[in-house]
């Protein structure tokens, strides 16, 4: 009988995982809640289970996920990104269960989730970091650490929350005042938000580019890396496009990254796939923010310039097989772009726009495309979960090819009904700062123009609404 | 002798027609559209025909004022500057020319000093020719108007609007003439506007005597119409008695309330030795050719009722409210009282009302008077808001007589001389803010406007905005012909529309099928330029339907907030409320928090007040325009 392997997850890294899973000859089993009934990563698994209504809570219920893999057979369980894939209780009941965690172990979750325990690691093994406090002690003690170390650095000053992450339980600090008045706020925040009311802080970079690196180990001590990815286009710390490699010119820099990612990941004795994530400073300083225990979103970029399927890796190395190449087998081939088509409007700070039917889905094709998407013609998004539709992949040979072909793709692009990121992404891809690879994170903020676009924008596509109108009223509304 | 082309200096306008030999015609397109179509022939006509009309070497191309600026926007979708660039662009040498209502520019009721001045100022960029009109003849109201024209160096058309009766002396019109002449000085071209047809051959012929004796060098232009089918008679008896310019239409579309055809005109004058100053008969005949197909596409605008009217010397309408007042009777329901009203009723109350000239406004005013006087059965029993500032002189003094005390009493009540004597007088707007104006205008649509569409926006506010925003989602819509545009009863499934764009881009729709799906909404396919589209369109709204909870627009949810009615923007639930009852609560404050889509978006108070009903509760799921909460003014 062929080995099953439960997908603890939705949406298009469902799909994204269960393929892997079908290319090995093993069987994916699918889990599902109740708003979900339509998606289409229920009818590509081999079995599907339904948790339940949710929304959500299910998909997060370790007890019906560990339940739903003994009860269909599974022998292990891959989490995706998102819902349970960082949570070390899940890993750990797995475990208990005699199931195989596709990922690091629990303990490996545990430490790099908790930001004082992963950043103590990593100064332990001389990772450069940008220079923050731990836990900063409860009351004015507390308060008096802080403010020294904002005497010491300068502001602004990141405050955040321990138990955050994904860009939640962060704020800026300005000065001292704000700091006194901030820190209990944030405390408070932390407790309510994720039961926990550690806050630590940390050094603002100004405007740093975001470079992570793509690691893989297997459990007989190989450690390897497949290269940079370039996440600096974000919109309040949530990334929108992704490219690989990072474009910055200096080879050696880069180099030196990646040996320092793959120095982090042995440091915290890391396992499966992960990411490390830096960011790069204007001067070529780079601080290491935090190891991703899971596969990331844009795993595809690196997947495009490798050629190396990570979640097949993945799988492999939880069954315990070796990694079959080496360092040196890990070529860059070209360049990679990812954008993440979302039912979202950028004009409306991207309100999502959940709920909608999509009533005209083409997608795009040709060489060097990738699509990673689960909606289709017909299909009503959900508005309980996340705005994602497709992730659009391209690679080319060079950069410019790589743009280009980008720009062809989100033009052949057509979704109606929900209005999505296509439009903006455009913009992006026309935009001069883009094109020639000169972006940071402050890159949203400081081009405001890429919102300036209009849905139905050509002429002729007004008009062509226009005489829809005139067809379905029988005669001209207007001209009464 | 050389055509006058556009961009003369009106000195030399003037000149030139002093020593013309023979007439000139002006083509009056926008009169034809008005009186004989609604205003409702398209800017895609008018293209059609300029190449031809700017060949025919006419005076002028009247194609703009009046009401047409008002339907250009409200139910033609085309911006009034664009047309006359459009046009400009295909008749480089024609004079374009408008009607201006004076005080009242292009509407109804008088606009405020600075208004006037600003819309002649932008229009003037693209009108050669400004005819100018009050329906008092009460000259004060025409000066700002005559003076913005000057300084524009655009040539000035002041109108003597005519009528019949005993008052109507040529002495009158004369004094009126030296009222006018005093103000603008006599290089201007005067007009005799017949707007209704009225008076006879021999009447016109007089009236043109008499102003040419007394001033021999100021150019006489006569314009009417054919309501009754004799203008022709009126127009050869004013060239012959010295008119230099007359008014006449493209004959595919001559109706029966515009002018007259160009060539029965010339024609006729022909036998009498006079011939027009170098027109291009040639051209004047393609022009209709041209135009003549689409003239079907325009029926359902041409009157209810269609035929000549010698009855309009006794009801005076003038030819451009001809259509618009039968398509009222229509729509009433009171065509068959029609005649009561134009013939019995109308010529008691034009003479109870001072037998002033029945044009715009004082037409309308006319007409509604006698139709309420006539349906309601008591005579100015439910008198109408423009009535009562005729009485109280708001437009301008009568010019003969007022109407008798009883009049008055009915219409301002019985302490009628109290109301005349605290409210009557020259309705005096104070000038508006244009930089307030044109703040409301940029809130109205989400963008800094342009000079041209504040100008519009000042003339019309509702509907200026409704077509700003109409052009945002359709389009320049003016690149369709009117086979498009007023097709009734859907296109064919199949059918091909071919066009151009307004950027000269070439385009084809192949309409496909529209199928109702069984949610009631219909889905209309298009090809466009080989690309499949699909329009969703919602179930036609079932009226009457219980619990059907229609949501709310996103503007009328915010209306609402602002009321302190605090709604749902979106689909969500609700993570928090933040606030309590009786809590006071600022504009800005978080009231709720909603999620949707894992995003959280705070609901903030858009009134300040105090929180007195809170509906929402933690993890409701909300539709747009759900109730959350309520918040009362202190």
């Amino acid at each position: 009988m062929k080995k099953k392997i439960l997908v603890a997850n939705r949406g298009e890294i469902a799909i994204r995982l269960i393929r892997a899973i079908q290319e090995l000859d093993y069987e994916a089993i699918a889990v599902y809640e109740t708003p979900d009934e339509m998606s289409r990563h229920i009818r590509i698994a081999d079995e599907a289970v339904l948790l339940g209504d949710g929304p959500r809570c299910d998909y997060l219920n370790i007890d019906k996920i560990i339940r739903a893999a003994i009860k269909s057979g599974a022998c292990a369980i891959h989490p995706g990104y998102g819902f349970l894939a960082e949570n070390p209780f899940f890993a750990k009941a797995c475990e208990a269960a005699g199931l195989i965690f596709i990922g690091p172990g629990s303990e490996i979750i545990y430490n790099l989730g908790n930001k004082v325990v992963a950043r103590q690691i990593m100064a332990d093994a001389g990772i450069p970091m940008v220079p923050g406090t731990e836990n900063l002690q409860q009351g004015q003690e507390g308060i008096n650490t802080a403010l020294a170390f904002g005497e010491k650095y300068g502001y602004p000053i990141m405050l955040k929350a321990t138990s955050g992450g994904g860009g939640r339980g962060i704020r800026r600090i300005e000065n001292d005042a704000e700091m006194v008045k901030q820190i209990p706020v944030a405390r408070a925040e932390a407790l309510a938000a994720f039961n926990d009311d550690s806050v630590y802080l940390e050094k603002v970079v100004i405007d740093p580019k975001h470079v992570e690196v793509q690691i893989l180990a297997d459990s007989f001590g190989k450690t390897l890396h497949l290269g940079t990815r370039d996440c600096s286009i974000q919109r309040r710390n949530q990334k929108l496009i992704e490219i690989a490699p990072s474009m910055i010119k200096n080879a050696k820099l880069l180099d030196e990254i990646c040996e320092t990612a793959v120095k982090a990941a042995k440091a915290a004795n890391y396992l499966n796939a992960g990411t490390v994530e830096f960011l790069i400073d204007r001067d070529g300083s780079y601080y290491f923010m935090e190891i991703n225990t899971r596969v990331q979103v844009e795993h595809t970029v690196t997947e495009m310039i490798t050629g190396i399927d990570i979640v097949r890796n993945q799988i492999n190395i939880a069954f315990c097989k070796p990694l079959s190449f080496s360092q040196k087998d890990v070529q860059v081939r070209g360049h990679a772009i990812e954008v993440r088509i979302n039912a979202e409007d950028p004009k409306n700070d991207f309100m999502p726009e959940g709920g909608k039917k999509v009533s005209v889905y083409r997608s795009t094709g040709g060489f060097g495309v990738r699509l990673d998407g689960f909606v289709y013609q017909g299909y009503i998004i959900p508005e309980v979960y996340d705005s994602l539709l497709v992730k659009l992949t391209v690679h080319g040979f060079t950069w410019e090819e790589t743009v280009g072909r980008l720009k062809r793709c989100l033009k052949n692009f057509a979704i109606r009904g929900p209005k999505t990121t296509i439009p903006f992404y455009e913009n992006i891809a026309n935009e001069k700062d883009f094109l020639s690879g000169n972006f940071d994170t402050s890159y949203i903020e400081t081009h405001p123009h890429i919102f300036h676009y209009d849905e139905d924008a050509s002429e002729v596509g007004k008009l062509a609404r226009f005489i829809a109108e005139l067809q379905y009223q029988r005669e001209n509304p207007f001209a009464k | 002798m050389t055509r006058i082309v556009q961009g003369t200096p009106v000195k030399e306008i003037v000149g030139q027609l002093r020593q013309a030999k023979g007439y000139y015609i002006t083509n009056t397109a926008r009169d034809l559209s008005q009186s004989d179509f609604k205003n409702r022939i398209l800017l895609h006509t008018d293209l059609l025909a300029a190449p031809s009309r700017e060949a025919a070497n006419y005076f002028s191309l009247e194609i703009t004022g009046g009401a047409s600026i008002h339907v250009d926007i409200l139910r033609k979708q085309v911006d009034p500057f664009l047309k006359l660039r459009k046009l400009r662009e295909k008749m480089p040498d024609t004079m374009f020319q408008t009607l201006c209502r004076g005080i009242n520019l292009f509407g109804y009721r008088p606009y405020p000093q600075n208004v006037i001045r600003a819309t002649v100022r932008e229009f003037a960029k693209y009108v050669d020719v400004w005819r100018t009109f009050d329906f008092l003849n009460y000259v004060p109201n025409m000066i700002a108007v005559f003076e913005e024209v000057e300084r524009a160096g655009k040539l000035n058309e002041p109108c003597l609007c005519f009528s019949t009766g005993p008052e109507h002396t040529n002495d009158f019109y004369l004094a009126k003439a030296a009222e006018i002449i005093a103000v603008t000085g006599e290089d201007i071209t005067l007009c005799i506007k017949n707007h209704g047809g009225l008076g006879t051959p021999v009447r016109i012929g007089q009236l043109v005597d008499a102003l040419k004796q007394k001033y021999p060098d100021v150019i006489v232009h006569y314009h009417g119409h054919n309501t009754d089918g004799n203008d022709v008679g009126r127009i050869v008896e004013a060239v012959r008695n010295g008119a230099t310019i007359v008014d006449a239409a493209d004959a595919a579309f001559t109706g029966f309330y515009g002018p007259p055809p160009i060539l029965t005109v010339v024609q006729t004058l022909r036998e009498f030795g006079i011939e027009p100053a170098c027109l291009n008969e040639d051209a004047v005949i393609e022009t209709s050719d041209v135009i003549r197909e689409e003239r079907q596409h325009y029926a359902q605008f041409e009157s209810q009722i269609k035929g000549f009217q010698p009855t309009v010397q006794i009801h005076k309408l003038p030819g451009g409210a001809m259509g618009s007042s039968l398509e009222q009777a229509s729509k009433g329901g009171f065509l068959d009282r029609v005649s009561a009203i134009l013939h019995k009723e109308l010529p008691r109350v034009q003479k109870e009302l001072g037998n002033y000239w029945s044009v715009t406004p004082g037409s309308q005013i006319l007409w509604t008077t006698a139709v309420s006087n006539v349906l309601d059965g008591e005579r100015y029993g439910n008198p109408s808001g423009d009535l009562r500032n005729l009485l109280l002189g708001k437009y301008g003094p009568f010019p003969f007589y007022q109407p008798e005390e009883w009049i008055y009493e009915k219409v301002l009540g019985e302490n009628w001389r109290e109301v005349l004597k605290e409210e009557g007088g020259l309705e005096k707007s104070a000038d508006i803010d244009l930089g307030h104006e044109r703040y409301a205008l940029a809130e109205a649509i989400g963008s800094e406007p342009t000079d041209e569409q504040l100008i519009l926006y000042l003339q019309h506010p509702n509907d200026a905005v409704d077509y700003f925003k109409f052009e945002e989602k359709y389009g320049q819509v003016y690149v369709l012909p009117p086979s498009v545009f007023f097709r009734q009863g859907g296109f064919a499934p199949g059918e091909k529309i071919a066009f151009r764009d307004c950027h000269g881009k070439e385009h084809m729709i192949e309409i496909g099928p529209s199928p109702i799906t069984d949610t009631g909404e219909t889905s209309v396919y298009e090809t466009v330029d080989h690309h499949q589209v699909i329009y969703t369109f919602k179930a036609k709204a079932v009226q009457g339907v219980a619990g059907s909870d229609a949501t709310l627009s996103k503007e009328e949810i915010l209306d609402l907030a602002q009321a302190g009615d605090v709604r749902s923007p979106f689909s969500g639930n609700i993570v928090e409320i933040t606030v309590e009852e009786g809590q006071e609560v600022m504009v800005g404050d978080r009231v709720a928090i909603m999620e949707a889509m894992k995003m959280q978006t705070p609901i903030l108070a858009e009134m300040a007040g105090i929180v007195t009903g809170i509906i929402a509760k933690k993890g409701d799921a909300l539709k747009p325009g759900s109730k959350i909460l309520k918040i009362d003014k202190n």
